[in-house]
């Protein structure tokens, strides 16, 4: 076996070709209501990304280090590499796409005013885990913001433009 | 002044990438997916120095889903690449010499099919000696990895006479340096789509710094026109240098042309790491010895750099690094040699600073250590020998003058931080927190310390090197005014500063605008995104531009409506009456033409006319204050407060400039703290983000302001310079001396060590991130 197996067999190796494998996957994504023929083991990400061609939730370690491939599911942050199918039944589940209909939601666009951004592949996994945030705690204080948010890695910013946007979402009192 | 959103006042704009990035409807070139796609995967080497006996595919191609597997037989030209030598192999036929290189690479209807197939490919190995050391690499006895040797590049400068100069000096300190192997970790890892067309052209979907440069590499490998290529390479998710050279590319791209299907690939994490380029681990040995006044007399350079199994930008690496280790001091008597060697780890690249940051911790840390020497405060004695205006470049080249160096060493000395630090130190964000932090008084344990240091960081590719320059103005027969150059959109805002540029200096407005990069089929060669240089060459192009395009927009104007050129000019909108009202829309103007209006312009990045491969004309100046605390306990250090101070003349997009020097300073702070892919046997240790460790917004609480000078002299012709890699090429020495402060122990290696700092029992504890070098 070549040893960039890395990480692979939690995902379409669980149950690919195996018939007890079949499961029906019940549950909300960005308010649609979905029945999902796949592997109970399937991981949320890909379902999200290849399966629903959901882009908008990033790959990037895979291993729940990193935050970009963040969701909301029944409106708390997690890592979708991380979250298997069976885990999302019946759940609510949103993605960034969810966040915003024809307006941007506050937090995003915290974010764009302020500059939280710069190539933007974290940005999507970031403003879900600040929506996340806000939504249980509305007036965080500087440590509950690094606590929430050290599970997301920014690469470009520095983070300064992300706290900005934070700060900034916080004051316009968002109402998630 | 101090940058911010509000000193910007009007000039902080929303970036035109922004609503699709914040609303995460951007589609990145690792998002996109065809009809019929089939995935992509390559068989790397599961040894990092072997020779192959065979390699044996029969097996994986008649695996379910699999629709091609391709070895060496498979490539049609040139089985290499690399930017400046090209001699990687696409696919390894005889040899292998790291765990990153290629062996075969299949396409199949899916992930797990593709991944399946990997695990049947039989390759037989004999296992050659591993060379895990530069040093090692230079002994005679090494076996060679490559038949020229194992010294890709050897550098020597020479000034004055050194030995004899040490004999006359009141006092000589002796170093070595070291820095780690520290990892781009782009968000986005490398991938792509890749599309064979009905037309027999190829379009490649994939990131790199430098489109036309990946046109040309895929053209050589393919062996195809490079007209029958279209490489389109933007938005990107991150490069800092990383992406610049080809990764997936040769890989989807025959793959696609065997299979005749669209073809994606994506790289895991893992692979990423292991088959990426890294920033160059030195060695740099420095002896450095100034007279009783603590004036510099002599400077002796020897730089290690290991450059890993292959070329890619080894040479021009150590090239700027043999420079910058002169660095903005005067200094009669200077000796510098460097050799780039070859080893079986990781291949080493381009990685923003570009051997400037490992250069730099090395000498400024020899300023410091003569400071102590002399007694004297470390930034007097930095005054002291600083470059004056129109002195010549550290390698004694002819430079563009400016009043840098001096302008940001003064307001570096009036900076709060280096005035009365105590006082200086309470961030704002801790302030925000109720004051809490602040009001906790500090346990016994943890003691703090400020450091400062300065840089000069050349920009642009440098004497004789190619580095084109170049753009094109249109008004489109829709009545866009479209700016198109061959750049790429990293994330750094180059989008947003065009936009900015042609709103500011033209009149136009943002909806007038048509913004073209990233796509081979119509972009003039502008040259690389590389280098800091591609602000400074899409101002300097459009100041050559203006007075032409905006001529012709006025004529036809005028010539349209019956009104003399000379009472118009360009605004938002359109045309504009010079005492006010709009005459004529851009899309009226449009209607009337036949074809598009367009005005372009080639030229060449401004070098220096001393002969000297590589060295620089062009410069941005920067002085940086930190203050750290240290915990005595666990021996981890904390940035508290960071002031940078930096002279590139006008500030072209204050959102952009903040966001490069922050950003610039936390790739810093992990170099300086906790990043190093660690290697044992030739394999990376650290695989993924759980063990290589970039800082995270806890590490980067402290308050970062950043002063801005913008002034240029009168005669300067060259506008902004840039500032993409020149916030990450100082901190480390400045967080060295900051902890020399704090404890008396001087840091000459990165990361830096807890265990070096800790001061109790426990110092046994290993800390996870020990520097195996
Ligand atoms: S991709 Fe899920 S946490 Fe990094
Ligand atoms: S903006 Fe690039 S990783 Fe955060």
């Amino acid at each position: 076996m070549p040893d960039n197996y890395w990480l692979q067999e939690t995902d379409e190796t669980a149950g690919t070709g195996n018939p007890e494998a079949a499961y029906i996957l019940n549950c909300t994504v960005n308010g649609e209501e979905l029945s999902l023929e796949i592997p109970p083991g399937r991981r949320l990400l890909s379902i999200l990304r290849d399966d629903l061609e959901l882009t908008g939730t990033k790959r990037s370690c895979e291993i729940g280090r990193c935050g970009a491939c963040m969701v909301l599911l029944d409106g708390r942050p997690v890592n979708s590499c991380l979250t298997m199918a069976y885990q999302c039944e019946d759940a609510e589940i949103t993605t960034i796409e969810g966040l915003s209909a024809a307006e941007l939601h506050p937090v995003q666009r915290a974010f764009l005013e302020e500059g939280g951004f710069q190539c933007g592949y974290c940005t999507p996994g970031m403003v879900i885990s600040v929506v996340g945030m806000l939504q249980s705690n509305p007036q965080p204080s500087q440590s509950d913001i690094e606590e929430a948010m050290s599970g997301n890695i920014c690469r470009c910013t520095g983070y300064g433009g992300i706290l900005r946007a934070v700060h900034k979402a916080i004051e316009s009192g968002v109402s998630p | 002044m101090l940058l911010n959103k509000e000193s910007s006042g009007s000039r902080w704009r929303v970036r035109p990438d922004g609503q699709d990035k914040v609303s995460g409807r951007l589609q990145y070139l690792t998002d996109m997916s065809a009809e019929g796609m089939l995935t992509g995967r390559v068989l790397r080497a599961q040894q990092a120095h072997a020779r192959i006996l065979s390699i044996d595919t029969t097996a994986a191609l008649a695996a379910p889903g699999v629709h091609a597997v391709i070895t060496h037989k498979d490539v049609p030209g040139l089985n290499g690449f690399g930017i400046a030598l090209p001699h990687q192999p696409v696919f390894c036929s005889d040899r292998v010499r790291y765990t990153g290189d290629a062996i075969a690479a299949i396409a199949a209807e899916s992930d797990a099919e593709a991944e399946y197939a990997l695990s049947l490919i039989r390759v037989e190995y004999e296992t050659l000696p591993l060379l895990e050391d530069a040093e090692e690499a230079m002994k005679p006895e090494a076996v060679l990895l490559h038949e020229e040797g194992n010294v890709l590049h050897h550098t020597e400068y020479r000034r004055g006479e050194p030995e004899p100069a040490f004999r006359e000096c009141a006092h000589v300190v002796e170093e070595t340096y070291f820095t780690p192997r520290q990892m781009h970790t782009y968000m986005e890892t490398e991938g792509g789509l890749f599309i064979p067309e009905d037309n027999g052209r190829l379009t490649v979907y994939s990131a790199t710094q430098h489109g036309l440069m990946d046109r040309r590499q895929l053209s050589r490998i393919l062996a195809l026109p490079e007209e029958d290529i279209r490489v389109v390479s933007s938005p990107i998710g991150g490069s800092f240098g990383g992406k610049d050279e080809l990764n997936v590319q040769p890989y989807g791209a025959l793959l696609a042309l065997r299979t005749r299907k669209p073809v994606r690939l994506h790289n895991s994490r893992y692979e990423s790491v292991r088959a990426g380029l890294k920033r160059h681990p030195m060695k740099i040995t420095m002896k450095t010895g100034c007279d009783r006044e603590g004036n510099l007399v002599a400077h002796k350079v020897r730089i290690i750099s290991d450059t890993g199994a292959y070329a890619t930008l080894g040479a021009e690496v150590l090239n700027f690094a043999t420079e910058h280790v002169v660095g903005p001091y005067r200094i009669p008597h200077v000796e510098v040699e460097g050799f780039a060697v070859y080893t079986n780890n990781g291949v080493s690249g381009e990685f923003r600073g570009f051997g400037g940051n490992q250069a730099i911790f090395a000498l400024e840390g020899q300023v410091d250590r003569l400071a102590e020497r002399l007694g004297l405060d470390p930034w007097e004695l930095r005054r002291r020998n600083l470059r004056q205006y129109g002195d010549p470049g550290p390698l004694g080249q002819p430079i563009a003058q400016t009043h840098g160096a001096v302008q940001v060493w003064e307001a570096l000395k009036a900076s709060a931080l280096l005035r009365a630090p105590e006082t200086a130190e309470v961030p704002e964000t801790a302030a925000e927190d109720n004051g809490k932090r602040a009001e906790e008084k500090r346990p016994p344990w943890i003691v703090t310390g400020t450091g400062a240091a300065l840089a000069m960081h050349g920009a642009g590719l440098g004497y004789g090197i190619p580095d084109p320059a170049g753009g094109r103005l249109v008004l489109a027969l829709d009545g866009k005014i479209e700016a198109v150059f061959g750049y790429e959109e990293f994330g750094q805002g180059l989008i947003a500063t065009m936009e900015q540029m042609l709103v500011e200096q033209f009149g136009f407005a943002a909806d007038d605008l048509r913004i073209i990069i990233g796509d081979t089929d119509v972009v003039p060669d502008s040259g690389s995104s590389t280098a800091s240089r591609s602000t400074s060459m899409m101002w300097m192009a459009l100041q050559r531009l203006r007075p032409e395009f905006t001529a012709e927009l006025l004529e036809k104007a005028a010539s349209s409506a019956g009104e003399p050129a000379g009472n118009l000019q360009l605004g938002p909108g359109g045309v504009w009456r010079r005492e006010g009202g709009l005459l004529i829309s851009y899309t009226e103007l449009a209607r009337g033409l036949k074809e598009p209006l367009v005005c372009q312009t080639v030229f060449h990045y401004p070098t220096t006319p001393q002969p000297r491969v590589g060295a620089h004309f062009l410069y941005t100046y920067s002085a940086i204050a930190v203050r750290v605390e240290l915990n005595l306990l666990t021996g981890r250090v904390r940035i508290t407060d960071q002031y940078h101070v930096v002279a590139a003349g006008p500030v072209a997009n204050p959102q952009g400039y903040l966001g490069q020097i922050e950003g610039g300073s936390s790739m810093a702070v992990g170099f300086t703290l906790s990043e190093d892919a660690v290697m044992a046997g030739g394999a990376y240790v650290t695989k993924n983000m759980d063990t290589y460790l970039v800082p995270t917004i806890i590490d980067m609480n402290g308050r970062i302001q950043v002063e801005a000078i913008e002034d240029l002299p009168e005669h300067d012709t060259y506008g902004p310079r840039g500032i993409g890699e020149i916030g990450s090429v100082h901190l480390a020495p400045a967080v060295a001396a900051a902890i020399f402060q704090a404890v008396r122990k001087r840091v000459n290696k990165l990361p830096v060590e807890p265990e070096l700092l800790q001061e109790t029992l426990f110092t046994t504890q290993k800390a996870v991130n020990s520097y195996a070098g």
